[in-house]
Parts: C-alpha cells; structure tokens; sequence
C-alpha cells in the first residue's frame, strides 16, 4: 500500500507545481455554476420542481469538472513515458497497479478538492443541502468516485495511444454524456424521445439523480444505491481498462 | 556465482531471442557472467545491446529463451530481479519537475526504505556523483546532460543493488564526466564486488573498464572473451602500412596477400596481423618495394579492440567511421 501513497503523493506535488493544469478546470466549473443558476433558476418555478435550481445545476457543474480534469492522469502517464521516468519506476519493486493507479487516484483527490470547493461557493450562493453534512459529504464521495471513472479512462487513452493531444481528445468525447441526459430541467419536462432513451442508458444520469436527491430532497435509498452502483462499476471497469493497458504498453513496446 | 555475502550476482542467458515482426533485435544470445565482474557489452548502434538489457532487467519479455539475473528468473520472478539490480539505461529516467533529493528519496522509498534513512542514502549519492553542492531547489529538468546521468546513476544505487545494469552511460558526455563515470564504476566493483553490466560502443571504454567483454552485432554474440584474450586472437603484433594515397593503399592489400593473409585495410593505412611481426617485415618491404609501391611509414604495436571489432562484424564502429568520414571507405574490408 506504501507505493501507492508515494505514488499519489508524487503526483499530487507535481500537480500544485503546475497550477494551469488545475485552475482552468475550476474556472469553467464555477463558470457552469454562474451562468446556469442565473439563466435557468426559474426552471425552479415549474409545478412540481422540489429544491432550489442551484441545487439541481451544482451536479452538472461537478460532473463537467470531472470529465475536464481526468486528463490529468492521462497526461501525467504520457509525461512519465515520455520522459522516461515511467521506465524508471517500473524498474523498482513497485507494483505495477501503483504505478498506473497512483496518478489516477490523485487525479480523482485533486478533483475531489475542486468540487469541495465548488460546492463551498454554492454554500455562500445560498445553497441548503437537504441531507445535511452527511449528505455533503456523499456527495464528494460520489464525485471522488466519478473522478476515478475518469481517470482511468484517461489513463487507458493515454497508456494506448502514448499521445496527450489524442488523450485529452478521448476525454472530450465525454462531454457529449453532460448533455445527453436530465441536465437542465427535471424528467418530467423532458419531451423528446430520443433524449428520454438517451438518458436512460446514459450513467451520468443516475449520478446527477444521486447527488439532486442528497441535495434538494433528502435521503433517497433507490437513487443513492442505482447512483453509487453505477458509479462504483464504471470505475471498476475504466480502473481495469487502465491495468490491461498497462500490461501491453510494459512488456511489448 | 557468489560473493563473500553468498548473494547471486551471476547473469545467464539461455537461446535468448526477441523479435520485433521481422527484425531479430537479439538472436539466440547465450551469457554466463560470474558475480563480481564488469561485463562490456560491446557493438555498433542497433546491434540489440539495449533490447538484451531490456529482457535482463524485466521491463520486455523475450521472444523465447531463458534468463536468470542474480539467480532469478527474469519473466517468473520479476519482482525479486528488481530488488537486486540498478539500472540506468542509456535515455535517462527522470522527472524534471523534481529535485534531485526529491527523486532519490522516492527512489529510496519504493525500495523500501525509511523515510530518515532514505534522507542518508540521498545525501551521501548526491556526493558520491558530485551533485551536492547544486542548488537543492533546482529541478531535474533544468540540470545538463551530464547532471542528468549522474542523477541517473544516483537513482540506480539507492539500494545498493548487487547488480547494476548501464546501457551506454557515458554516450554523449565530454571526456571529464566520462572520467568520472570510468572511476565512479571500477569503485563499485572494487569496493561492494557489485557485478556491472555495461554496454557501450566505446572500445576505450570497454577496454578500460571490463573483466570480460562480448561483441554483440546483428542481434548475435561474435566474441566473447577477456579483452586480452580477444585481442590474442587478432593476432600477437599489428604492423601497420601508411602510404601516400587510398589507391597505393589498395593495390598494397592484393600484393602483400601472400605474406600477410590476416589483414584489414582502412583509408590510407593497412593493418596486418602476424604472430611475430619483426620476421615478417623485411618480406613486406620487399615485396612492396617490387610493386613500385612507395611506404609513408610503418609501425609495429600492440592488437587493439578496434581490431578485434573489425575482424568479427567486418566494420568499424559507427561513431569512429564518423570521426573521419570524409576519407575513409565505405567499410573495412577483413580477411582471417
């Protein structure tokens, strides 16, 4: 477990010594958070709608956050291959899963920070968090969670294609989920078809499902259990992604 | 296979090959390098010294065959392999937005040391390669080409390994820093009895450094052997012709075939390999003199690895055909 916390550790330093790579990503978030919540809110007026807007936008804004800064593993990935130094820690008694994992799991820590942040400034917005401190802190564990999914993506990307243009890009193309599903008013006022679909099979929605309930109704099982097991399976599967990748960029390059 | 301690610090390789689609980048190598020795690993640029090292320090498995590093398996028991052996390869590992200390305490750490410990260890390898009095806030990426190897070098100590791998270490350093690496080297050997795997493309270098030398080209072994030994092999003496043009040089090598039929001819000068070189002088002269063939200059030494080189991969090393490619020929021509 000890060369996983080096690793982190390392990262995360890396991380601070370059604060371009972090600050756009908070900018654009609160940027999210801005403009939806003065140019939407009165979606709150609708017959039905339970909460505040901003409570219903901030997990847009977090999950955006996200998708923007998982590259940051990826790159990390490509910098340390490019350099070398990737070879380097593969040649200590390391285990592999650190050093592939290290900079995912700093990227979601990194991101977890942000969205604290994000959701600090929603506070001083006038946020009220229906299921309280506990409620809060699910939902930084949720957007930990959804950070990790990222990441590991974006370390597949990166450890396949060895290229930070074509690994940011690969993240980019996640964007496209923010949308596709209850993003800017509640399910019942959605009339397309195609979208309602779009947004059943699309993951992000039980993500926002999970966070809106923590934070404009209170506790909700069904849609903490559906959001949390999502979630949690996409990390899986990307973190795996990310190892079996790992594996052909070691042995065969 | 063992030192004082009882540590394996042997490398064996068995009917090593990896192929990389059509290319053999190493072809059947057979080593067995006893604890405590500096093996050069000698050949040209693509020879597959850097692919062999590769397969010995587990980062790419082998098409086939088997090898052990300090009584390991390499593709059974990676992890053990790694506890035992440093290495710095010939494109250095390194992150330039971290200090040096930053790097060998983390180098330290995935090794398993303390954090106070890997503190010392830090300190006394940034003396012991002459980076202590650099500015501990500069990172890595800001340091020279030769800061940045002998870092590297620091990294592949932290542990104090009982094998230590480097691929071409001193390629493109100025002859001080070469020096330096040279000493840095031979004192590991002398004083830990760390075996080091070395390969290069310097002659000097193996020649200086090494207790047994392999000559790698095309992916196979041609030589292996002490460099004395090797040299033997060329021939006890060398005299070397120097005439006035490239042509008198040529027509010089068909007619002193009868006389000296273990020969290599390079620019202007032929080299000639005998048993006893003075015997066969006065024959030379005659025979040169008969074909209107005019000497600039004759001198007898001493075999040298570059004729050992030419003699079994049939061409000169390419940084030295480098030096003076304006004049010489395409490619030595060898007969044994």
């Amino acid at each position: 477990m000890n060369d996983i916390l080096i690793l982190i550790g390392r990262s995360i330093r890396n991380a601070l010594r370059q604060p371009a790579t972090i600050l756009p990503n908070i900018g654009i978030s609160v940027f999210f958070l801005f403009v939806y919540n003065s140019g939407l809110s009165s979606v709150a007026q609708l017959p039905g709608f339970q909460g505040t807007y901003l409570g219903f936008i901030l997990p847009v804004s977090i999950v955006s956050a996200a998708v923007g800064g998982a590259g940051l593993a990826g790159q990390t990935l490509i910098k340390d291959i490019d350099n070398g130094y990737f070879t380097k820690l593969l040649l200590t008694p390391t285990r592999r899963l650190a050093v592939i994992w290290g900079p995912m799991i700093a990227s979601a820590i990194i991101l977890t920070a942000q969205v604290v942040l994000v959701m600090f400034i929603a506070l001083l917005m006038g946020l009220k968090v229906a299921a309280g401190p506990g409620g809060f802190l699910l939902v930084v564990v949720l957007a930990f969670l959804w950070g990790m999914a990222f990441a590991g993506y974006a370390a597949f990307m990166a450890l396949k294609t060895k290229n930070a243009a074509a690994a940011q890009a690969a993240t980019f193309a996640f964007f496209p989920l923010i949308f596709l599903s209850y993003t800017f008013v509640p399910k019942e006022y959605v009339t397309a078809g195609w979208l309602k679909v779009a947004a059943t099979i699309n993951p992000t929605t039980y993500v926002f499902d999970s966070m809106r309930s923590l934070l404009n109704t209170g506790w909700d099982s069904t849609s903490l259990i559906v959001g949390f097991a999502v979630t949690f399976g996409f990390a899986t599967l990307t973190g795996i992604m990310a190892l079996w990748a790992a594996r052909g960029a070691t042995k065969m390059s | 296979m063992s030192n004082e301690d009882g540590a394996d610090r042997s490398i064996t390789a068995e009917s090593l090959r990896r192929d990389f689609a059509e290319l053999h980048a190493v072809d059947g190598v057979d080593l067995e390098v006893p604890g405590g020795q500096i093996f050069g690993f000698l050949g040209p640029n693509g020879a597959g010294k850097s692919t062999l090292v590769k397969i010995l320090t587990t980062i790419l498995n082998p098409t086939s065959g088997r090898a052990t590093v300090g009584g390991y398996d390499v593709q059974r028991q990676g992890g053990k392999v790694r506890e035992a052996i440093g290495v710095a390869l010939q494109d250095v590992g390194l992150d330039p937005l971290m200090t040096s200390r930053e790097l060998l305490m983390l180098q330290s750490e995935l090794f398993g040391t303390p954090r106070d410990e890997a503190r010392t260890i830090s300190e006394r390898l940034l003396k012991t390669v002459g980076l202590d009095d650099v500015d501990p806030k500069k990172r890595s990426g800001a340091y020279s080409g030769g800061m940045k190897r002998r870092l590297d070098l620091a990294l592949a100590l932290v542990h104090d390994p009982r094998i230590l791998f480097l691929d071409e270490p001193t390629t493109g350093l100025d002859p001080a820093s070469r020096a330096d690496i040279w000493e840095e080297v031979r004192r590991l050997n002398d004083e830990l009895g760390m075996t080091i795997f070395l390969t290069t493309q310097y002659l000097e270098e193996a020649d200086r450094l090494a207790d047994q030398i392999a000559i790698i080209n095309k992916g196979r072994i041609v030589a292996q052997g002490t460099p004395e030994k090797l040299k033997r092999e060329v021939g006890d003496e060398v005299v070397e012709l120097q005439f006035g043009s490239r042509e008198e040089a040529e027509r010089a090598y068909d007619v002193v075939e009868a006389v000296a039929p273990n020969r290599q001819a390079a620019n202007r000068e032929l080299r000639l390999y005998f048993g006893r070189a003075a015997e066969n002088v006065p024959e030379l002269v005659r025979v040169l003199d008969g074909a209107g063939i005019r000497l600039q200059g004759l001198t007898i030494e001493q075999p040298s690895l570059d004729d050992v080189f030419l003699r079994v991969t049939g061409e000169a090393l390419e940084h030295e055909v480098d030096e003076a490619a304006e004049d010489v020929p395409a490619a030595a021509e060898v007969t044994s």
